[in-house]
């Protein structure tokens, strides 16, 4: 069996495992403990998708997915548009994000676009306060509409969208693309020297990771029914890095296990949650010195080897 | 006949360094040229100008008969103008033929399988077709030299600019590459710029040699005359090219 | 608009002190650290714990504050980032743990309410017609002294050209045998030494919390690209231009609104002049 095939199947296998476990369970928290980290695993691996590839850290995914929800909230409460709007809007709308800060810092070299991002997640959530008169200040926006009012339904609805995202980052990042966003991440002089517009190829790739950002945003947004000035902060996006590194960087597969496992151990250390971000730094030090490759890709390339 | 490059009065400082000075040369089409000098001379920095890496302070540069300051590096090497780097800079992480690859999909993404055949082809033209599968980063250097020209290849240039590509040869590499520089001339009808500080390799190779020192052309012509102009011999006295030339001369 | 003059020197004075670090340890050993808002939070806090629960005299506790900041600084160069330090990428990550345990460990031993720095002069005084406290004065001076002292450590000592050699060209610099492992542990120490500083000087008035060391990091970046990467000048007069466009931003329209100045300040200058006002390399 080819090791496409082999992946497919895998992603199959685990599809399956993820659309049964809330049914067979039947508990309403264990639902919507998975419709989160479904959420998170959306977020990670548009996380993935432009920075593992290409190699360029964005330290403020949140920007994405703040903007994803907030547009969420602002038509489902302030317009009374259907939730089905803000699959569309907020994607877009994320997206316009990622050209304002893409556009000025991607052009250059050096860190420019890692702390830009920081920056603007920051300033965004500051921006929530000053403008509490639209946004709700720290209460955010509350009595967004669900999708359905089935809490399974909504989870599947979730998954649904979770499988549409990594399919098709996957599929990108095989392609050609892939192979020339590897390369950006090897050498950018070369790329040039190859011929590469790599500007382009960077900012295109945000904007990708900034649209699947902004749905997973809008998804979170008529799950929880409130979307406040959290949504943007930076410790968020920090908490995405660390599933990343988890899963294993530019895997895109990796960084979903990554975060449904850290969420699923966050539920778990509930009894402990003033403790939680410790565990969270142990484990992204550990990580970093003795598990470079991340935990959930290599662990899959074994097994792989292994099914073979 | 028409130049398919014409550089006319480049310059290019840094700081209280003149690094390029008042540079003007032509290249006819289907030559082999060298850029000859010490370190320092400026040969790197013309080559950066050049291509677009760096930004020229004043003059004009003319590749088929179009303006080439101010294009962006990618839109250089789409015009027809390709570069390798002294230091070789594999995409590191990836096959050797992916490096290639890359190559392929410029100026824009074309179908994979035919991307990966052109691909092959470069690299069997520049014999690393056997090592296609395995990752760059276990690469011994003389076949990075090689990758870093079929990459170069890849882009279809008509102009192929060489940064000292036997820059850390052992001396069983540099016949062999030297061949295929030549290979690729006759048979692809290729036009090369080579940087190259030592004299022995260059005047093999070259049909005209542009000698360089403190960023400016002190000479230019014919191999043979190159090395007897007083200009070149006092840029290499005292420095041990010139019992290397001596050697070379006398052996060529 | 006396207060605008003075509260400005002052916020752009402190916001010096942070910027001048963070392009140090930049300049000098390519580090990128997101955990130089840490040095600040650790010197408010530090003074704090060595006034309130040592019952050190403030002046000691400030400087012992400071020194202990700075050491933790080395500690953190020599043992978590150097073994890292061949990807810029790990870096970022362990300087970004170190960030979150300086914070989970302040709020673990201080809680999350704010906590109250005694001022190190009590008096008010009139400058100008506006009423300034002492504290602010005293960081303000404390501040323009500090700069100066590594000014002049920068200019007329040995190690301090040895820094500036490298913060132009690490490879060079090798080559010339200065020994560069211990400069940058050096470098961090004083980067850290320095933001304890600012620390120590603003927390009588500012809110200490764990979580205080963010927005400086947001700020030091913004006066660093603003000035340009890796360039002292840059970071000082970056940080005059960030200090008093928010000061009279927060006079005229709202201190919410000045937050804004800093991202702002960032985006312009990228797209104006990448390379900073100051910095001497093209940044791309």
């Amino acid at each position: 069996m080819s090791e496409h095939r082999t992946d497919w199947l895998g992603a199959l296998v685990v599809l399956v495992a993820l659309a049964l476990v809330p049914a067979i369970l039947g508990s309403s928290y264990i639902t919507g403990i998975m419709t989160v980290a479904l959420c998170f695993a959306m977020w990670a691996a548009s996380w993935d998708f432009m920075s593992g590839l290409t190699g360029r850290e964005n330290f403020g995914h949140s920007l994405f997915i703040g903007a994803g929800a907030y547009t969420a909230g602002f038509l489902n409460v302030n317009f009374g548009a259907s939730p089905w709007w803000s699959l569309a809007a907020s994607p877009l709308v994320a997206v316009a994000f990622s050209l304002v800060i893409g556009f000025p810092t991607l052009r250059l070299r050096g860190p420019y676009f890692a702390l830009a991002m920081l920056s603007g997640a920051a300033v965004m959530q500051s921006l929530t306060i000053i403008f509490s008169e639209y946004t709700g200040g720290q209460d955010g926006l509350n009595g967004l509409f669900p999708f359905f009012d089935s809490e399974l339904t909504q989870y599947y609805l979730t998954l649904f969208f979770l499988a549409a995202t990594v399919t098709t980052l996957r599929l990108v990042a095989n392609s050609p693309w892939g192979t020339i966003l590897r390369a950006i991440r090897g050498d950018e002089a070369s790329c040039q020297a190859a011929g590469i517009n790599v500007t382009f190829y960077k900012i295109a790739s945000l904007m990708i990771s900034a649209a699947f950002a902004g749905l997973g945003g809008a998804l979170y947004a008529h799950y929880q029914l409130q979307v406040g000035p959290d949504l943007f902060a930076v410790i968020l996006s920090i908490n995405i890095i660390i599933m990343v590194y988890v899963g294993g960087m530019g895997s895109i597969y990796g960084p979903v296990g990554g975060a449904i496992l850290l969420i699923l151990l966050t539920e778990a250390l509930r009894a402990f949650s003033e403790y939680r971000l410790w565990v969270y730094t142990l484990i992204l030090m550990l990580i970093l010195f003795f598990l470079p490759q991340g935990l959930v890709a290599p662990l899959w390339r074994r097994l792989r080897t292994i099914a073979q | 006949m028409k130049a398919l490059l014409a550089v006319d009065g480049l310059n290019k400082r840094f700081g209280g360094l003149q690094a390029v000075k008042d540079v003007s040369f032509a290249l006819e089409p289907g030559s082999i040229t060298g850029v000859l000098g010490p370190n320092g001379a400026g040969k790197t920095t013309l080559f950066n100008l050049l291509t677009g890496f760096m930004a020229a302070d004043t003059g004009k540069v003319e590749f088929d008969d179009e303006p080439l300051l101010g294009l962006a590096p990618y839109r250089i090497v789409n015009r027809g103008l390709a570069r390798t780097f002294q230091l070789t800079r594999p995409f590191v992480g990836m096959s050797v033929l992916e490096n290639v690859e890359v190559a392929c999909f410029a100026p824009r993404v074309r179908h994979e399988g035919h991307a990966r055949a052109r691909a092959h082809a470069m690299l069997e033209h520049v014999g690393l077709a056997p090592k296609a599968a395995s990752l760059v980063d276990v690469l011994p250097y003389g076949d990075l030299r090689r990758l870093e020209i079929a990459r170069a290849l890849a882009t279809r240039p008509k102009l192929l600019l060489l940064d000292e590509p036997f820059a850390g040869l052992g001396s069983s590499e540099i016949q062999p590459l030297a061949d295929l520089i030549r290979e690729l001339h006759r048979k692809e009808g290729l036009t090369i710029l080579i940087i190259e500080h030592k004299l022995r390799e260059l005047m093999q190779l070259a049909h005209e040699v542009i000698a360089m020192d403190f960023g400016e052309v002190v000479a230019t012509g014919v191999p043979a005359e190159i090395v007897r102009h007083p200009r070149v011999v006092e840029a290499y006295i005292g420095k041990a090219e010139i019992g290397e030339s001596g050697g070379a001369l006398g052996a060529a | 608009m006396a207060e605008i003059l003075v509260y400005g020197a002052v916020i752009s004075a402190i916001y010096a002190m942070l910027a001048v670090g963070f392009t140090l340890i930049f300049g000098v050993a390519r580090i990128l650290n997101l955990a130089h808002g840490s040095f600040y939070a650790l010197g408010a806090y530090g003074v704090y714990a060595l006034t309130a629960d040592a019952h050190l005299p403030l002046f000691l506790a400030a400087a012992v504050a400071v020194l202990l900041v700075a050491l933790f600084g080395v500690a953190v160069e020599r043992v978590l980032v150097r073994p890292l330090r061949r990807s810029t990428l790990a870096v970022l990550m362990i300087t970004l743990a170190v960030a979150l345990m300086v914070e989970q460990v302040l709020l673990l031993i201080f809680g999350s309410e704010a906590r109250n720095v005694p001022s190190m002069v009590n008096a008010t005084f009139d400058v100008m017609g506006a009423d300034v406290s002492g504290q602010r004065l005293l960081a303000l001076s404390g501040a323009i002294a500090i700069l100066s002292a590594l000014w002049f450590f920068m200019q007329r000592t040995r190690l301090g050209a040895a820094i500036l050699a490298i913060s132009q060209d690490a490879e060079a610099a090798q080559y010339m045998g200065i020994p560069s492992d211990r400069i940058f542990s050096l470098v961090m120490g004083l980067s850290a030494g320095i933001a304890a500083a600012a620390g120590v000087l603003v927390a009588p008035f500012q809110t200490v919390i764990p979580g205080m060391g963010l927005l400086p990091l947001v700020k030091a970046f913004a006066i660093v690209v603003v000035g340009g990467l890796g360039s002292i000048v840059g970071s000082i007069v970056g940080a005059l231009l960030l200090g008093y466009t928010e000061t009279i931003i927060a006079f005229k329209i709202s201190i919410e609104w000045s937050q804004i100045v800093s991202v702002a300040a960032v985006l312009l200058t990228l797209i104006l002049r990448p390379a900073g006002f100051f910095g001497k390399r093209a940044a791309f």
